[in-house]
Parts: structure tokens; C-alpha cells; sequence
């Protein structure tokens, strides 16, 4: 097979202000989830090693058996091994929602008692479900990772635009220029009750618009699907925010999905009124 | 020619300005000799400018040039730029000049300044800054008084933007089209 040889059109590449890479940014927003996850549960098994090794050491004072203390020293070695890898990503933004994490996670670790490397409920598809504790850590981890790139995006591309001076030109900018930016294409709508509380809605969510719905077990199949949709929301969220904080603007952002490839986000401007 | 002292400030509605970032630029004595200058007076300096910036801000709505921000004395004039995120660069030139760089370059004759001159020393400062918000060791909170939870200095320590300021301090004069 023979093509016609085209023209490339000319990419004005800017060393110093690069544009935004569209493809690999979905490539790696679909890798970014599976990640935050990989963190967050290594992290738990690292908790709940030390914590046993604690428990243990207190309870059977003189006569505690070395065997299980070293398999616990191994659970813990790999999980740090694994986390200088995936902690160079994580490690800077996480840092400060780590500390958060940590104190939660040992008040947690008292009440339950699992064991490491239990077995994973599994939907229709084959996918492992996350556990309740699991989900709050990776949605905050992945917060976290989107507002600080919501930081960056937004001092990068806002540079010859027009300052925003209030809260809802702001949101205009990152409804605009921002989603097209990132998903390569706008909000479509936009609706606020004018003290402080703004809802965008994207018709067809870039990260929702390729998933795909196990329709073979009916109602059940489009729920699960949407719950693991939800964990793909958050990083968005966290870019909002980020854009937001960067432009001046302090607010609570929360996404929801009733439909894919729906996606909602609503904004709540700090000391806004319902 | 002149020189300059350059300085970024961070700031937030609440208004809380945080310096990021200050880089003096010597001074040329009588015999042609380097002066150091002293870092209390111009961060004096500095911080007393930025009022100018809110005073102004309900009166300019689009464009991020703030122009002169003040005159002090026939040598010192302020210079400031606000970006959309709310960090002000502020750059004060010294009239006096220094002593200038080839012989072709001493019989340009300067008169006076215009807010276009600094034009392109704002833009290479905001592109650094930029430039080290793609440091993913950077995290822009830490140096905003409102989110910094480690309580040290909050002032920008990258050597490589270090590096860039002192570059553009050095590179700028009055006509310069882009540095």
C-alpha cells in the first residue's frame, strides 16, 4: 500500500512554551488511576506490617516468634522497593496528602484485621473493586496530583489571555481555553446560581468517552461501571481546583457521573450559599 | 546604561505577599569600580511598591503591563508586572547606567525610558517562572504563606532559575527586543 506523500504542517515548536501533548496526557490519565491505587494499597500493606509487628511485640513480650517478624520485615521491604518507583511520581504532590493518610490509616488499622495479599472481589469484567478505605486514599491521592498540575496548566496557558477578575470569568476561562486544553474540547454547559455555585456539564467527557459498559448483565453492569468511572473523575477535579487556586479562586470541586459519558462537576466557591 | 534588581512577589486576595525570589544587580561606582547594593533597601523598596499594584487594580482590567509603578528620586524608577495567577515581578532601574559592554555599544545614546523597554525582560521572567512551575520539584504551594505547612523560607531555591534571572539582569538594556 502506497500513500501520496502529504505536507506536514508546520509544528511551531516552542522549547520554552511547550503546547500540551493531548494524546499521551489520556494515555496517561488511564495509567494514573491503576497507579494512585498501586500507591495507596502498597502504602496500606506497609501500615498494617508495622503495625502487626507492633502488636505482636507487645503482646508476646519475651516470646515473641522471630518467623512471622521476618515475614513482616519482607512485606515491608517490598512495599518500600516498590515505592521509590512509583513514589518519584507521587512522592513531592502526595507528600502533603500522605500526612493526612497516615494518621488515618492507624486508626483505622486497630479496629480492622487483614491479612496482606487477600483476595480482591472481582465485578463482571474481571476487575478487582476496591475497598472502601482504598477508594477515599486513592481519590485524595489523585486530587492531590491533579491541583498541582491544575497549578502549572494554568500558569503556562493563561499568559496572554485577559485577567480574570471575577470568580466566574475565571470559570469561563477554564470551561474555554482550559477543557480544550486538556480534553480538546469545551464545557457545554455551564449553569450557576450566582452566589457561588457553579455546574459544569461535559455531554461527552474525554476519559469517560472510550469506556465500556457490560450491558450483557443489564442495570447491574451500567452501576458498575460507573463506579469505577467515579475513580477517573478525580484527577479532573483536581485540575479544576488547581486551575482555580491559581487563578485566586478558593473552591470545592466533586464530580459525578449518572450516565457515561456524562460527567458533572460542581464547584463550590468557599463561603458560598445554597 | 542602567541596571536593574528584580523581585517576584506572590499574592492572594486575602492580601498576603510572600517574596519569591530577589536578585540584585551592582551598582557602578565613581571610578567605574562594581558597588555592591543593599539587599534591606531595595527589599524595603520592593515591598513598599506593591501597594501601588492593589491601589491600581480596580482601574486596570485588561493587561498585565502595570508600567511605572513609581518614580523614587531621580535614579530609582519602579517598574511592575502582574500575572494572571497573581505573582507580581517588579524590576527597578538605576538610571545611573554601567559602564558599557564594546565601544559601539557606548556611542548608543539612551535618553529615557519607556514602559516598552521592559517589555521584554517581564516576558523572559514570566517564561522562567513558568519555565520552573514545570519543575515537579517545585511545589508552588510551599511558598505561598496561606498553604505552606513547613514553616522555613519560602523563597524560590532552584539554581537553575537562579541562574536565568541573573542572566536576564544581565543581558537587559533599553531597546533590547527580546532576551
Amino acid at each position: 500500500m502506497s500513500r501520496p506523500a502529504q505536507q506536514q504542517p508546520p509544528y511551531e515548536d516552542d522549547p520554552l512554551n511547550p503546547k500540551v501533548a493531548a494524546s499521551a496526557l489520556d494515555l496517561l490519565l488511564i495509567e494514573l488511576v491503576p497507579l494512585a491505587q498501586r500507591i495507596t494499597e502498597h502504602l496500606l500493606a506497609r501500615e498494617q506490617a508495622i503495625l502487626d509487628e507492633y502488636k505482636r511485640s507487645r503482646l508476646f513480650n519475651r516470646t515473641a516468634s522471630k518467623v512471622p517478624a521476618k515475614s513482616q520485615a519482607s512485606t515491608v521491604t517490598n512495599g518500600a522497593g516498590s515505592l521509590t518507583v512509583a513514589g518519584a511520581r507521587g512522592g513531592v504532590i502526595g507528600g502533603g496528602a500522605e500526612d493526612g493518610v497516615v494518621v488515618g490509616s492507624e486508626g483505622k488499622a486497630e479496629v480492622k484485621d487483614h491479612k496482606d495479599g487477600e483476595e480482591h472481589a472481582t465485578t463482571s469484567l474481571g476487575f478487582p473493586i476496591m475497598s472502601e478505605e482504598t477508594r477515599e486514599r486513592v481519590f485524595w491521592r489523585l486530587d492531590g496530583m491533579g491541583y498541582r498540575v491544575g497549578q502549572g496548566l494554568v500558569e503556562r496557558f493563561s499568559v496572554n489571555k485577559p485577567r480574570p477578575t471575577t470568580p466566574l470569568e475565571a470559570i469561563k476561562f477554564i470551561c474555554k481555553d482550559l477543557w480544550i486544553l486538556v480534553f480538546r474540547k469545551q464545557i457545554d454547559n455551564l449553569k450557576t446560581n450566582h452566589r457561588g455555585i457553579f455546574v459544569l456539564t461535559d455531554t461527552k467527557f474525554q476519559p469517560l468517552g472510550r469506556m465500556s459498559v457490560d450491558r450483557r448483565t443489564g442495570i447491574r453492569g451500567a452501576e458498575e461501571a460507573l463506579a469505577r468511572a467515579q475513580t477517573y473523575l478525580y484527577f479532573p477535579c483536581g485540575v479544576i481546583r488547581g486551575a482555580l487556586a491559581g487563578l485566586g479562586v478558593e473552591a470545592t470541586v466533586e464530580a459525578s457521573s449518572t450516565e457515561i459519558p456524562t460527567a458533572t462537576f460542581q464547584i463550590k466557591q468557599k463561603g458560598a450559599k445554597a | 546604561m542602567p541596571l536593574l534588581t528584580t523581585t517576584k512577589q506572590y499574592t492572594n486576595n486575602a492580601l498576603q505577599n510572600n517574596p519569591l525570589h530577589i536578585a540584585l544587580f551592582p551598582a557602578t561606582g565613581p571610578e567605574g569600580q562594581t558597588q555592591e547594593r543593599n539587599r534591606l533597601e531595595y527589599s524595603f523598596m520592593l515591598n513598599s511598591s506593591l501597594d501601588i499594584f492593589e491601589a491600581r487594580m480596580p482601574s486596570k482590567t485588561i493587561g498585565h503591563d502595570f508600567g511605572l509603578l513609581h518614580a523614587l528620586d531621580e535614579r530609582i524608577a519602579l517598574y511592575g508586572w502582574l500575572t494572571n495567577t497573581g505573582v507580581k515581578l517588579v524590576v527597578v532601574v538605576d538610571m545611573e547606567g554601567r559602564t558599557a559592554p564594546s565601544p559601539e555599544a557606548a556611542k548608543i545614546a539612551i535618553l529615557g525610558l519607556r514602559n516598552s523597554d521592559l517589555t521584554p525582560a517581564f516576558q523572559a521572567l514570566q517564561t522562567a517562572y513558568i519555565r520552573l512551575l514545570r519543575n515537579p520539584f517545585y511545589v508552588p504551594d510551599d511558598h505561598d504563606p496561606r498553604t505552606n505547612r513547613n514553616r522555613g523560607s519560602m523563597e524560590i531555591t532552584s539554581p537553575r532559575y537562579i541562574k536565568e534571572v541573573e542572566r536576564i539582569g544581565k543581558a537587559w538594556y533599553p531597546g533590547i527586543t527580546a532576551i
